[in-house]
């Protein structure tokens, strides 16, 4: 049993956000139709590294469309024709929740925004993700995920400190900015069906945009702005309001630090072999250490200099003190309790074999997530959905299929 | 219109950071929240951080972490060590929809608060668990903070300049990023699981949600990538992975983020640039050739773009349909015409300072707006109102228990 068997999620969106969102909604067990461009299908099918098969050879398949299109049917339909148009209105008719990432306008000229499509069925749930949102000067830019990490102040509280080598704003190495309009997509659709069926009996419109969602997410670290005026300041791997919390150079490599009260900071001072350091007033408690930060840290920089990582690592672990290795993707997936979470898994997949996917964090007690579908083919089930739902003929799909409607 | 989660109750018992931002999510949505602090000293952000001046100048004793992420709550200081404390959350767990707590795992049963015992209580409850390390695994009792998931969710790894260049190494991204990956998952969870029960699908039930998990999850493709490859992705500072040009360029002010999507605006690019033989040019042709070829064609770029300013650049590249953006500090952010259009700082009248600025939920609804009635509370400032609306205790009850310093 999944949390929402029986929902169905027409999704005409592309490349990140959206499907993100999706791929949530299919594990969560709705029925999720990925409704792509005939021929070239969603860009994201065009980026990242193409994957080998067992024996070597390429495949048509890329990791970043294999990370977040797993558990939803393909199906290939022309949303610039007038029948493939109608192929959308029909299905939308029988679907909860539609998701697209259009430029704000454009799917109103095919006939598949929001008024169109509500006038059909009243009960959709139609969430629009867009770069800037449905309105506002920005609202026809096209939007990509670096400009929302810049726009939203992100980049600039993250980096060295200025004067420092290689000081500067940076970005963050993965696109945060398509994940969290992801998860605020999730969030908001299944508010919106709670909404209908509890509620109102409606569906309704999500104006959804990804500047707006990154704002959002840093809103503790912007909040320090806006309640001071002052832009926080850019401090490479430490924290403005927490200390020790922060990466120190072991003899081998880098560990983080993160100590987040008095009692794990007096713990961390006696692993070091320095208990004075806890009882000293300047470090006695967080408000102190993080005003005589400059005094604290080169003296633990140098304590912690004498051993190498794992050393440190095990023994701030038998002590309570917060801790971690500064992990490549490699020690990521070999770590015990990461392993043990079953983070990484494998499914079946018809030209890869086995593909690997990061499973979904959530853990349910009653409804544990199924993972039935691989990443689809280009169009593997246009047949199937289009037979299945709107009762089309062998006749009628081939009919489709010659006029590159489907 | 009654908002998505009107009627829905929530008892927050979380401290600090992913708890009581998923809490918040369901306040805006329009749940009643509960939040249970410890009596006198309250949730630890009420302490972290600066705190907030007045009108006058005078300090309160709001700090900007706990503002953000606390509207819309009721608080209830309750000491939850004491027998009846935990018969007080017992009881109001008996009129709960949802619980959200971040314990140390095993913490809360020795009180006879964890799933087990509540789910007894009151089966329909959904009880969502948020920790470092999850409810099992061998790191599962230990503590753990945001610091260290960015490191180890390998996410610290792909962020900072590449090996070689001045300030190499793995970077932390600056705010606390998982933390608030492991509360969208958490609010999604509780949302899917409120779904379930109200159609029948079961009854209430234990949610296991992990920061650590959630921030692997979250490094998605970058972590597929290695995945499928075997190979760590190297750090690309401000470049990415995945497509060229697409990094920050240096007009003759201020950087600005450039970037191309795809080969039209690539096309776009160069003639804007006012170098059509670049669109020419077989090395720029596709993104993989560009990305082949990226740092001669970065050098390219950076020529032209370094002769002009960059509110320049800006407004050419707008008009020609180029992606860019300048690198904003939060002053720049909030003053741009399409976040002031949209909204996303309103204000709240507030006590302490008479009003209060906050980012707004960025979630715009059709036909359900967001719940924006309560400002963040001040500590206890509801003990009395849900005592006595929710359990019914008398004026006398209450006395007492706030003697024993149970409240």
């Amino acid at each position: 049993m999944t949390c929402l068997s029986g929902v169905r999620v027409l999704d005409l969106s592309r490349v990140f956000s959206g499907p993100w969102a999706s791929q949530m909604l299919a594990d969560f067990g709705a029925d999720v139709i990925k409704v792509e461009r005939p021929g070239r299908g969603d860009d994201v099918r065009q980026q990242g590294l193409r994957v080998k098969d067992a024996d070597g050879r390429e495949t048509r398949e890329t990791s970043s469309y294999l990370a977040m299109n797993r558990g939803k049917r393909s199906i290939t339909v022309d949303l610039s024709q007038p029948d493939g148009q109608q192929l959308i209105r029909d299905l939308a008719r029988q679907s909860d929740i539609l998701i697209e990432n259009f430029k704000a306008g454009d799917l109103a000229r095919h006939g598949l925004d929001y008024a169109s499509l509500s006038a059909v069925n009243p009960r959709l749930v139609y969430c629009s993700i867009s770069g800037f949102g449905q309105t506002g000067p920005y609202r026809h830019l096209p939007g990509y995920d670096p400009l929302f990490q810049s726009m939203s102040g992100l980049m600039s509280i993250t980096g060295h400190a200025d004067g420092e080598p290689g000081g500067g704003p940076l970005r963050v190495g993965y696109s945060v900015g398509d994940i969290t309009a992801g998860f605020y997509a999730v969030c908001a659709v299944l508010a919106a069906l709670r909404q209908r069926d509890m509620v109102s009996g409606q569906g309704q419109h999500i104006d959804l945009a990804l500047l707006d969602a990154q704002v959002a997410a840093v809103s503790h670290v912007a909040m320090m702005y806006l309640v001071s005026g002052e832009q926080p300041p850019r401090l490479g791997n430490a924290s403005p309001i927490t200390c020790p919390w922060q990466s120190f150079d072991c003899a081998d490599g880098q560990i983080v630090v993160a100590v987040g009260n008095d009692t794990q900071f007096s713990a961390f001072c006696r692993v070091l072999g320095m208990p004075e350091l806890a009882t000293d007033e300047r470090f006695s408690t967080n408000r102190m250490r993080a005003r005589n930060r400059l005094e604290l840290v080169p003296v633990l920089a140098d304590a912690l200099a004498r051993r190498p990582v794992a050393q440190w690592q095990a023994e701030f672990q038998d002590a309570g003190v917060p801790s971690g290795p500064i992990n490549g993707f490699a020690e990521v997936f070999a770590d015990p309790q990461i392993v043990h979470r079953q983070m990484l898994m494998h499914l079946p997949h018809d030209e890869i074999g086995r593909v690997p996917q990061v499973a979904n964090p959530v853990r349910f007690s009653a409804n544990p997530i199924e993972y039935d579908r691989p990443p689809p083919l280009l169009g593997q089930h246009t047949e199937e959905v289009l037979a299945e739902l709107l009762g089309l003929d062998a006749e009628s799909l081939d009919r489709l299929r010659r006029n590159r409607v489907i | 219109m009654p908002a998505p989660l009107s009627r829905i109750r929530v008892l927050d018992l979380s401290r600090v950071f992913a708890g009581p931002f998923a809490g918040q999510m369901l306040a805006d949505f329009g749940a009643d929240v509960i939040k249970v602090e410890r009596p006198r000293t309250g949730d630890e952000t009420r302490h972290h951080g600066q705190r907030i001046r007045d009108s006058r100048g005078n300090e309160t004793d709001g700090t900007a972490a706990f503002l953000s992420m606390n509207r819309g709550k009721r608080s209830v200081t309750v000491d939850i060590a004491k027998p009846e404390g935990q018969d007080i959350v017992r009881a109001l767990a008996a009129q709960s929809d949802v619980l959200i707590e971040n314990f140390k795992a095993g913490e809360l049963g020795r009180y006879r608060l964890d799933y087990a015992s509540l789910h007894a209580l009151n089966p329909r409850l959904v009880y969502c668990s948020i920790t470092g390390f999850g409810q099992t695994g061998p790191r599962s009792r230990e503590p753990g903070y945001d610091l260290a998931f960015q490191a180890m969710s390998g996410i610290m790894s792909i962020t900072g300049h590449p090996d070689g260049a001045p300030g190499e190494g793995p970077q932390r991204v600056g705010y606390s990023v998982s933390d608030i990956t492991a509360s969208y998952h958490a609010v999604i969870a509780i949302l899917g699981a409120l779904y379930a029960r109200e159609t029948g699908a079961c009854a209430g039930q234990h949610i296991d949600v992990a920061l650590l998990d959630s921030q692997i999850a979250a490094a998605s493709h970058v972590a597929m990538q290695y995945l499928l490859s075997g190979v760590q992705p190297a750090r690309v500072g401000s470049g990415s992975h995945f497509m060229a040009p697409y990094q920050v360029f240096h007009c003759s002010d201020h950087p600005l983020v450039i970037l191309c999507g795809n080969d039209a605006q690539f096309r776009s690019l160069a003639a804007a640039l006012g170098r059509a033989d670049l669109a020419q040019d077989p090395r720029c042709a596709t993104n993989p050739e560009r990305l082949r070829h990226r740092q001669w064609l970065a050098a390219e770029i950076q020529a032209v773009v370094g002769t002009r300013s960059r509110s320049a650049w800006v407004v050419a590249f707008q008009e020609a349909g180029v992606p860019c953006a300048p690198i904003y500090e939060f002053a720049q952010t909030f003053d741009d015409p399409q976040v002031r259009h949209r909204n996303l700082v309103m204000s709240m009248p507030f006590a302490a300072t008479g009003t209060l600025p906050m980012i707004a939920n960025p979630l715009r609804f059709s036909e359900t707006s967001v719940v924006y009635e309560r400002p963040p509370p001040g500590l206890g400032e509801h003990t009395d109102e849900v005592c006595t609306g929710l359990l019914g205790m008398s004026p006398e009850q209450l006395a007492a228990l706030r003697r024993d310093g149970v409240l």
